[in-house]
């Protein structure tokens, strides 16, 4: 528990200790966020080594009274899920950290600031188990993203913030009133106990809830949840916010703000509204299979470096809302694994992206070519991270486009094979834009003579690189270190759907450790039709 | 004043408010915007008497002092005002005090 | 002779009670006269008000809990009227300690005596506003608010925007007061009392004309909606707003318009009240008649044209004056209800509006006195040249938008939870509409003050700040506006015992 807590507050404290800093005294400041936030990794890993994989339970659970008439408390703890992002979150922090050392050269002192405090958000937002502390996270995460990307953003950086702002506040707000009606139905109609946010209390009950009003809820979180994942045609706010923010911003943009949307998706649609879930299931997919096609045909026809990468986001969470609405074990674990993945391949192409930027001032592709032969260690990497995110076998992109697209082969509930036809061409496509823009990049001869005297990688850009390299490897080898840690929370939310679908419980053996059997004759009344 | 039913006083007054409201919002001088006002709540004393006295009870004669009152201090601030601006603008015209856009 | 008696008696008993109004008279009478024999002094007025004011929240503070008629119900002594006094107490005495600061005020010598006292008077107005259940003291004490905000208004009257403020406030107010007080005398004619409560028992007894009560009750209306700024009676708001000195502005924002809401809740709930079921369907009192439709598209009306016509605006101080009708709006939404519940939300909100406009009021103030300009592009690059007022700034204007973690939040998450436990998913829904039009107006101050900066080579680019101690104060107001979006239960208790026990 402690070790949660620490995670969660060390951000704040340190970014909070930051603004009694001397502004003159940049290198103070620089190396304080960095080791605050390597302490908050090294201590998150205690989350790791004492988390109980065989519970599908909230471990770590903390339960505070914060607000007593709303029966809101600060509420956290975390579940295989969550633990692998809050450890994804830690884990890219320092190295988003590292990477702004050279690139960010004014007013460093309210950028550490912003950096640790959206760092805080973020833990909040993948452990809040209360409705009103995940609303106060989330929201809050707008207001450091606002002025990364407003200050210390590219030339259209005024439109690309408003843009971003205004697009997260319209869902988030309806999410809102979701909230609240959901407090105030659950507390007062069905547990008729009062308004309340605790979600643990409103996952037990939640499916009880007619469908036709949990149609309405589900739809009111989800496009909360779509706007920040982001699904089309709900994206134009990414590529514009992901090539105006600096690499620090667009790397945390892609590892971690776009998996609050995701994890929303399985946190609440599919555990409150798990009937309207099922009964959208369907047309949500069809958005996603559309995203991932359209999201890798635009990332082909760009010229920009850093705008390829961001409409290939498009692409990959296509294949995470995929196989979330899936609904099978498979497919969610993939979804998960692919939320990773994403953050670790993606995260590394915009760090590579902002390297090379750094030293020529430029994305546009046409000005490069024959890189390979100047900087080979950077092309080495470069190479690393493009075939982890066109998902060749043995790195991590393969194990979560495949474990995706197995589930959605297999999904009872979207029954078809189409999906996951469609989304395969997904994969050819991501193989040649990536392939052809590194072939432009990287190959040939060097005909723009700016490019001869770049140099390789420093040491600083070797430190946090290399990490991310092992990951990427190791997800791919041995892809179970991961997939074991949320298999069980995982399987029982699966246990779940089916149950409010079908009526079988797929994984048992988790029935005798779970509440879900004293649950489950409840659920049966609420059946939707077979 | 027995043998004049009550519904007379009132549609009088009802005619002095509207006329006292058309005055406020139609007339441009500032001064006649004034007097405008004070017969707007003249027929307000009007109707306060004439109910007082239908259905004798004298709150509503109270009521018609304190009108009064607020009535000439609602003019004389008024009247202030319009000569702290006739010294700025040399104008009592309420259109042509327009530097606030409308 | 025991008729005398008993009269005696019972304004003896009153006095006790009305002692914190009483204190404020002779807070204004001491003002004037302190102001008049120490001409040297300038501020000597002002020093005594704010010590008066406070000598008078102690007073008050021992009608917390108590619950009482007096003057043979003229006026009530409540929870619900002692909470709203303290907000105005509060109010004023931040807004005379930032008027201290206000350099357009102290220009050309002026005298500001009157300027202090006038604030006190208002406190008057509004603390027997917040009291009134008898149509003779809602009447005058809604004029003694009125007649010295006119004067207030135009008080730095060699400004000519100020001098049209005043006269523009002047007459739209006269105008509206004169509608309302019409709508009473048919009150009267329909039932024969001037008392909201007997109003009330005549209503129910079904022996009276409803044709002149609803009428009447119209017009009463509109005297309201025009204290508390809610369209299609805001017209003189953003004039009034943008011509009168800041402070002024800021205070009518916050202070006049929560004695508005004050005094229209209470008039309404007492007037429609049914005997026994208090809090379900009070506006049904008279069938046929939908009031409560009435007020819910008087909110949207006010939240929607409020905010649209924000977007327009290139004067900061007029676009938080129709950022403020916007919150009149939200507030609104809540007395559509007209629930305990959404009477706590409302009372709420006031607490929190009151910190977060002021503050942003103030640091608006704080900034005209440096660049001599409310103008949203002289605001360009603010977040450089004075870094601390502009985060400040910003701090209060996320709390307006309603983002977390701040008060603004907290209070309209508890007026959506009221207007929704009521189910008007609707007018939530347009609730949440109109935050997000807000945002754009608001996110359009601070992306002036951090996202642009100005070229290096104007001449007015130098840095500053603001004396020690009105920055302490913005402090302390934005330190509040992010305090009670974390822990606000004792305010959330206190609304809660402040509605329960108003009847």
């Amino acid at each position: 528990m402690i070790p949660l807590i620490i995670t969660l507050l060390l951000p704040l404290i340190s970014s909070l200790l930051i603004l009694f800093m001397n502004k003159e005294n940049v290198k103070l400041i620089k190396y304080f966020t960095l080791i605050s936030s390597l302490i908050t990794f090294l201590i998150s890993l205690f989350l790791l080594f004492n988390f109980n994989n065989t519970n599908p339970d909230i471990q770590y659970y903390i339960n505070v009274t914060w607000v007593s008439s709303l029966d809101a408390g600060f509420r956290i703890g975390l579940d295989g899920m969550s633990l692998l992002l809050v450890m994804l979150i830690t884990f890219i922090s320092p190295i988003a950290i590292l990477s702004s050392f050279d690139s960010i050269k004014t007013r460093e002192k309210e950028y550490y600031f912003m950096i640790l405090l959206l760092q805080f958000a973020m833990v909040g937002v993948f452990t809040a188990l209360d409705t009103f502390l995940f609303y106060i996270f989330w929201e809050l995460i707008l207001i450091p993203m606002y002025f990364i990307i407003g200050i210390w953003g590219g030339k259209n950086r005024l439109y690309a913030t408003v843009k971003f702002f205004i697009f997260t506040m319209v869902g988030s707000l309806f999410m809102l009133v979701a909230i609240i009606w959901l407090g105030n139905y659950v507390g007062n109609e069905i547990l008729k106990t009062g308004f309340t946010t605790d979600y643990l209390k409103i996952k037990e009950v939640a499916n009880l809830i007619p469908l036709n009003y949990q149609n309405w809820l589900f739809w009111a979180f989800a496009i909360s949840f779509f706007i920040k994942v982001p699904l089309f045609p709900l994206h134009t706010w990414l590529p514009d916010a992901h090539t105006e923010a600096p690499t620090a911003g667009s790397v945390i943009l892609a590892a971690i703000l776009l998996k609050m949307g995701t994890y929303g998706l399985i946190r609440f649609n599919l555990e409150f509204f798990t009937s309207a879930s099922i009964a959208n299931a369907s047309l949500i997919s069809i958005f996603a299979v559309i995203g991932i096609i359209y999201g890798a045909l635009v990332a082909a026809i760009q010229t920009d470096i850093k705008k390829l990468v961001a409409y290939s986001s498009v692409s990959h969470l296509g294949f995470v809302v995929l196989g979330i609405f899936s609904m099978t074990a498979i497919g969610i674990q993939g979804a998960i694994i692919q939320m990773v993945n994403h953050g670790l391949s993606t995260g590394m192409l915009f760090l590579l992206v902002g390297i090379i930027y750094e030293r020529r001032h430029t994305r546009e592709i046409s000005e490069y070519g024959g890189i390979a032969r100047i900087m080979p260690v950077y092309a080495t990497f470069f190479a690393i991270a493009m075939f982890s995110s066109v998902g060749l076998p043995g790195l991590n992109g393969f194990v979560g486009e495949y474990l995706t697209l197995i589930g959605a082969f297999t999904s009872p509930i979207l029954n078809s094979w189409g999906y996951a036809i469609a989304a395969s061409t997904g994969v050819i496509f991501a193989a040649v834009y990536l392939l052809w823009m590194y072939q432009r990049v990287f190959f040939g001869t060097v005909d723009n003579p700016s490019n001869l005297n770049l140099k390789d990688l420093s040491k600083r850009e070797w430190a946090f690189l290399v990490p991310i390299v092992i990951f990427i490897v190791w997800i791919g080898l041995h892809p179970s270190t991961f997939t074991n840690i949320s298999e069980n929370s995982t399987r029982k939310l699966v246990n779940k759907i089916e149950n409010v679908k079908f009526g079988i419980t797929p994984y048992p053996e988790l029935l005798k450790n779970s509440n879900l059997k004293t649950n489950s004759n409840q659920i049966n009344n609420n059946k939707i039709g077979k | 004043m027995n043998n004049i039913p009550l519904e007379y006083y009132i549609a009088l007054s009802g005619i002095l408010f509207t006329i006292g409201t058309l005055g406020v919002i139609l007339r441009r001088n500032a001064i006649i915007v004034f007097m405008s006002l004070e017969i707007m709540l003249n027929s307000v004393n009007l109707a306060f008497i004439s109910f007082a006295r239908y259905l004798g009870d004298t709150s509503g004669e109270i009521f018609v002092f304190f009108v009064m009152a607020v009535a000439a201090a609602e003019s004389a601030i008024g009247l202030a005002i319009i000569l702290a601006l006739f010294r700025k603008k040399q104008t009592i015209y309420v259109d042509e005090v327009n530097v606030l856009k409308h | 002779m025991t008729i005398t008696q008993s009269y005696l008696n019972n304004l003896m008993a009153s006095v006790g009670y009305f002692a914190p109004e009483i204190a404020i008279v002779v807070t204004f009478i001491v003002a004037i006269l302190f102001d008049l024999m120490f001409k040297k002094s300038k501020n000597i007025a002002a020093y005594i008000s704010i010590i008066g004011l406070i000598i008078t929240g102690f007073i008050l503070s021992g009608n917390i809990g108590i619950s009482k008629s007096l003057f043979d119900g003229l006026i009530v002594v409540d929870p619900y009227s002692t909470f709203f006094k303290f907000l105005f107490l509060i109010t004023t005495i931040l807004i005379m300690v930032m008027s201290l600061s206000y350099k357009e005020l102290y220009d050309n010598n002026r005298k500001v005596g009157e300027y202090y006292s006038m604030l006190v008077g208002i406190t008057f107005g509004m603390f027997l506003l917040a009291s009134a259940v008898n149509l003779i003291t809602i009447y005058l004490s809604i004029e003694i608010l009125s007649l010295s905000s006119y004067v207030l208004a135009g008080y730095t009257k060699e400004i000519r925007r100020a001098s049209e403020a005043s006269l523009k406030y002047v007459i739209y107010g006269s105008l509206s007061s004169g509608i309302m007080v019409y709508g009473m005398s048919l009150l009267y004619g329909a039932t024969m009392t001037l008392d909201v409560a007997k109003i009330n028992v005549a209503i129910l007894s079904g022996h009276v004309e409803l044709f002149p009560i609803i009428i009447g009750g119209l017009m009463i209306l509109v005297g309201f909606g025009y204290k508390m700024s809610a369209v299609p009676f805001h017209y003189w708001t953003p004039d009034v707003y943008e011509g009168a000195p800041i402070t002024i502005t800021s205070y009518l924002s916050v202070a006049s318009k929560a004695a508005g809401f004050a005094v229209f809740i209470r008039f309404f709930k007492d007037l429609y009240l049914l005997p026994a079921t208090s809090d379900i369907n009070i506006w049904n009192t008279i069938s046929n008649f939908h009031w409560q439709t009435i007020v819910a598209v008087l909110s949207v009306l006010t939240m929607t044209v409020g905010n649209f016509v924000a977007l327009w605006q290139e004067n900061v101080k007029r676009l938080l004056a129709y950022s403020s009708i916007a919150h009149a709006g939200y507030i609104l939404m809540a007395v559509v209800v007209m629930t305990n519940v959404g009477i706590t939300s409302i009372l709420l909100y006031f607490v929190f509006y009151m910190i977060m406009n002021l503050g942003a009021f103030f640091v608006a103030q704080l900034f005209a006195n440096k660049i001599g300009s409310d103008d949203l592009k002289d605001y360009i690059g603010l977040g450089y040249r004075s870094p601390v007022l502009a985060v400040l700034m910003t701090v209060f204007l996320i709390s307006l938008t309603g983002l977390p973690p701040t008060a603004g939040f907290i209070g309209k998450f508890y007026i959506f939870t009221a207007v929704l436990d009521k189910g008007f998913v609707w007018l939530a829904v347009i609730g949440v509409l109109n935050s997000v039009v807000s945002l754009f107006y608001y996110a359009k101050i601070f992306r002036n003050m951090f996202l642009r900066s100005v070229a290096d080579d104007t001449k007015n680019n130098f840095k500053f700040s603001a004396p020690a101690f009105p920055l302490s104060i913005a402090y302390v107001l934005a330190f509040a506006t992010i305090l009670f979006g974390l822990y606000f239960s004792p305010i959330l208790n206190w609304a809660e015992n402040s509605v329960t026990m108003f009847k």
